[in-house]
């Protein structure tokens, strides 16, 4: 019997997992983080530790990794050491890994992201190549996937544009649920602006007993939230299924170290664990290794283990979405955001290259083409985060007393909560050989291994996309009937350092190992049986909300490792 | 909504307007130090004086009705506990042989809003990870919280409670201070608007003050709730609403 290691338990390593199990393989499962649900092999409903906690969840980051004992350092380019040590851009680590906190919407990618290369031409300075596949070829995967994981949304309100370039053959499996107050007044200003909005697809239930589990509620505390109903099971679904078969160990708590080589194969790993006594470490065996720690983390490993790197690429092509935030402040409503699914309403028109106007500007710019993203009409902030923003904005407004009863007026009113709708735009983001991540030479976790150092910032690219889309994107929202409609870079809002939580590349796949780190199906080049299965294989960023195309690619090549 | 049918769900109620029903119930927690409507007499970390400095300086921050008679029907920090939240706070691992420190309120939901009992009250174990993390962050706090206080009484000449408002304002807002302040400030935000089994958010004060609901499950919101318009609500937006609505605006 074939045994494989498989590190990580979110998105993509669920998937490996489910799908080696299913096979006939043992699996051996090592999550960093630990596990905050109950019953996950048993049958029925499960249940969860996460609750509708702004403290936890969001002030002192309940769903992990802790900074203080696993930080990592930042730098907007590689001309000097990181001068940023922490938070950058995590996902949460545990059982599960990013899908327990998202908010789980599913567009899907284009297939122009597919074969960017072949359909849109180079850009200078980047490092632009087609997938190893088409969107014909995913597009199965992306079904089977929306099948078990449990999506709403409905393929008769899917605009033209979005028909054209992820067209479909199935219906979703349930509905959308209801939709969002704020989400449908922006939605408006984007209809009046001509943009063609839609029931964001979510992996959500809207009817109950969908995979065994209650129907959402619309309790308000979405992204950034475990689901305390677990409507929104997720990566926990495959995973499940997984366990189920009775030959799957997970094994939380556990960071797998090294990855150990001998030759051109792998013969197991190295993993450390946290006692109350200290780190106790050890090592296991297996005839395969799946990566599966999300883009950053395995790379991260990669590094640590030493693997060959022929194609001068691991660790670089580093893609997180260069996001604008945009906030639309209506003065003569409350917009009720805290009732609803995060947000409910998705335009997809600035994914388009050849949106009116777009080639002009880019060609104006330098650049053959500009490519903005998947806008998020709707949404706020809890009440904390929102208070935090009055204490800065006191520190502008106020410089000689910054706090007080103009604090408490401001919180009353409510101009950056109950009166905001969010409009969130997924700044496709190219690959450039010099957004990397690489071990730091001086800052060290808590078992003393070097943390990952990541290098980026908006490309030229993605300056002119935002230059052309902030406007627009103001635009939208007065339309709306906003009184006060901001937009901007999301890095202006974190001091520089990449936030968003997708993260993207690092082990890019290819065809040949001259480009490319990991072949068709992600088993890394030079090395027989070491699979990737997460984020980090991509080769391109979409414009999109990423999870359900890591959940797509690693299904279809970890059925070619299977042999299903 | 159908989350309310499985058995494992307490029956729920049909209004979210029960919120004053169950304030009460809400602040009687698992252990707490707290009581509805009184300081805690004793503290877990802090000593009598600090504990008075950290209550003024965080009113000064937030004030209450007897901060500030513009606040009137408007509790401040004083009034939702914020002391008492930071001193359960520093205090987090100190609450007695066996139990969990108090840095995670355990899930799924409250029932605030319902029926049953508050599954938050009870903390989450922390792993041996979050356990070194947690240890590291609080003795940091409990550092900054003794330097900071003995600060605060050093630039009112001995002893800042005895210091009049606009003399403690010009305190908190002295530069050798600021980080300090700004300490004070964000873990005023948490006391205020935090979930009350953390120890602040007394009787709800610091949510009903901005007509936040807070937790729901697992009630939820019905497809109307989310959906319609709650109608006309203008801002006030005079002073300091108009002057970031201003600055918002200009960016």
């Amino acid at each position: 019997m074939t045994k494989a290691i498989v590190i990580g338990s979110g998105a993509g390593g669920s998937f490996a997992a489910m799908v080696l199990a299913q096979a006939g393989w043992r699996v051996t499962v090592f999550e960093k983080g630990p596990n905050h649900f109950t019953n996950l092999a048993g049958p029925g409903p499960f249940g969860t530790s996460f609750g509708n906690d702004s403290l936890a969840m969001i002030v002192r980051n309940y769903p992990g990794p802790d900074p203080e004992v696993f930080p990592r350092t930042w730098r907007p380019n590689d001309s000097a050491p990181a001068h940023y040590t922490g938070s950058v851009d995590e996902l949460p680590q545990g059982v599960g890994g990013g899908t327990v906190h998202w908010d789980a919407k599913v567009p899907r990618f284009w297939d122009i992201d597919f074969q960017q290369h072949s359909a849109l031409g180079p850009v200078t300075g980047a490092d632009i190549a087609d997938w190893p596949f088409t969107y014909q070829e995913i597009a199965p995967y992306y079904d089977e996937v929306e099948h078990l994981i449990g999506v709403q949304g409905d393929v008769t309100k899917l605009p033209d544009i979005v028909r054209k370039h992820a067209p479909r053959t199935h219906q979703y499996p349930m509905p959308p649920g209801p939709q969002m107050r704020s989400s449908l007044a922006v939605a408006a200003g984007a209809a009046a602006l001509g943009l063609h909005p839609f029931p964001f697809p979510m992996a959500a239930n809207s009817v109950s007993g969908y995979n065994g589990q209650h129907a959402c509620n619309n309790c308000g505390f979405c992204s950034s939230f475990g689901c305390p109903v677990v409507a929104r099971p997720s990566a926990l679904v495959p995973l499940r299924q997984a366990l189920r078969t009775g030959r799957v160990r997970l094994v939380p708590e556990t960071m797998v170290t090294r990855v150990t080589l001998a030759g051109n194969k792998a013969t197991g790993v190295s993993w450390v664990t946290m006692t109350g006594q200290g780190p106790v470490a050890g090592t296991e065996t297996a005839d395969v290794v799946v990566m599966a720690a999300s883009a950053i983390e395995t790379v991260r490993l990669a590094l640590l283990s030493q693997f060959p790197d022929r194609s001068g690429r691991l660790g670089r092509r580093l893609m997180l979405h260069a996001f604008i935030d945009g906030s639309a402040i209506f003065l003569d409503e409350r917009m009720h955001a805290h009732r609803g699914r995060s947000v409910t309403q998705c335009a997809e028109d600035a994914v388009d290259p050849d949106y009116p106007g777009a080639r002009a500007f880019a060609k104006a710019h330098g650049l053959p083409y500009l490519r903005g993203g998947l806008m998020e009409l709707g949404g706020s902030q809890d009440p904390i985060s929102e208070a935090q923003s009055y204490q800065t904005l006191l520190g502008f407004v106020r410089a000689s007393k910054p706090f007080g009863t103009e604090f408490k007026q401001l919180m009353r009113s409510s101009v950056l909560r109950d009166r905001l709708a969010g409009c969130s735009l997924i700044g496709h983001d190219l690959p450039y050989l010099t957004h990397t991540v690489t071990l730091d030479p001086t800052v060290k976790d808590v078992f003393g291994l070097p943390v990952a150092r990541v290098t980026w910032s908006a490309g030229p690219h993605e300056q002119v996309a935002q230059q052309f889309w902030i406007p627009k994107l103001k635009q939208m929202m007065k339309q709306a009937g906003a009184g006060v409609a901001l937009a901007v870079p999301a890095t202006l809002n974190s001091g520089g350092v990449p936030t968003g939580n997708h993260v993207m590349g690092g082990m890019m796949m290819g065809t040949s190992p001259a480009t490319s780190v990991t072949d068709g199906y992600g088993r890394v080049h030079g090395l027989d049986n070491v699979y990737v299965a997460d984020g980090s294989v991509f080769v391109t960023s979409g414009a999109h909300n990423p999870t359900n195309t890591i959940m797509a690619v690693a299904l279809r090549n970890m059925r070619h490792l299977a042999g299903s | 909504m159908p989350a309310s049918e499985g058995s494992t769900h307490p029956p729920r109620r049909a209004v979210i307007a029960a919120v004053p029903a169950v304030l009460a119930a809400a602040t009687v927690l698992d252990g707490c130090t707290s009581s509805p409507g009184h300081q805690p007499k004793t503290y877990r970390f802090f000593t009598s004086h600090q504990a008075a400095v950290v209550e003024d300086a965080t009113a000064r921050i937030a004030p209450g009705p007897a901060d500030d008679p513009a606040e009137a029907g408007h509790p401040g920090a004083r009034e939702a506990g914020v002391t008492g939240y930071i001193d359960t706070m520093l205090a987090a691992f100190s609450h007695g042989e066996g139990q969990p420190p108090r840095i995670f309120a355990g899930g799924p939901w409250s029932n605030r809003h319902t029926s049953g009992p508050d599954l938050m009250a009870r903390f989450v174990p922390l792993d041996p990870l979050a356990t070194v993390a947690w240890r590291t962050r609080i003795t940091a706090w409990q550092d900054q919280y003794k330097k900071g206080i003995a600060a605060l009484d050093k630039l009112a000449g001995g002893d800042f409670t005895r210091a009049s408002h606009i003399k403690q304002d010009k305190i908190l807002a002295a530069k050798s201070v600021s980080q300090f302040t700004s300490l004070l400030f964000e873990h005023t935000i948490e006391g205020l608007y935090a979930s009350p089994e953390y120890g602040g958010n007394r009787g709800l004060a610091g949510w009903k003050d901005i007509a936040f609901p807070g937790d729901i499950q697992p009630r939820g919101y019905t497809p109307d709730e989310v959906e319609r318009s709650d109608g006309h609500d203008p801002v006030q937006d005079t002073g300091i609403v108009a002057d970031v609505l201003k600055l918002l605006g200009a960016l």
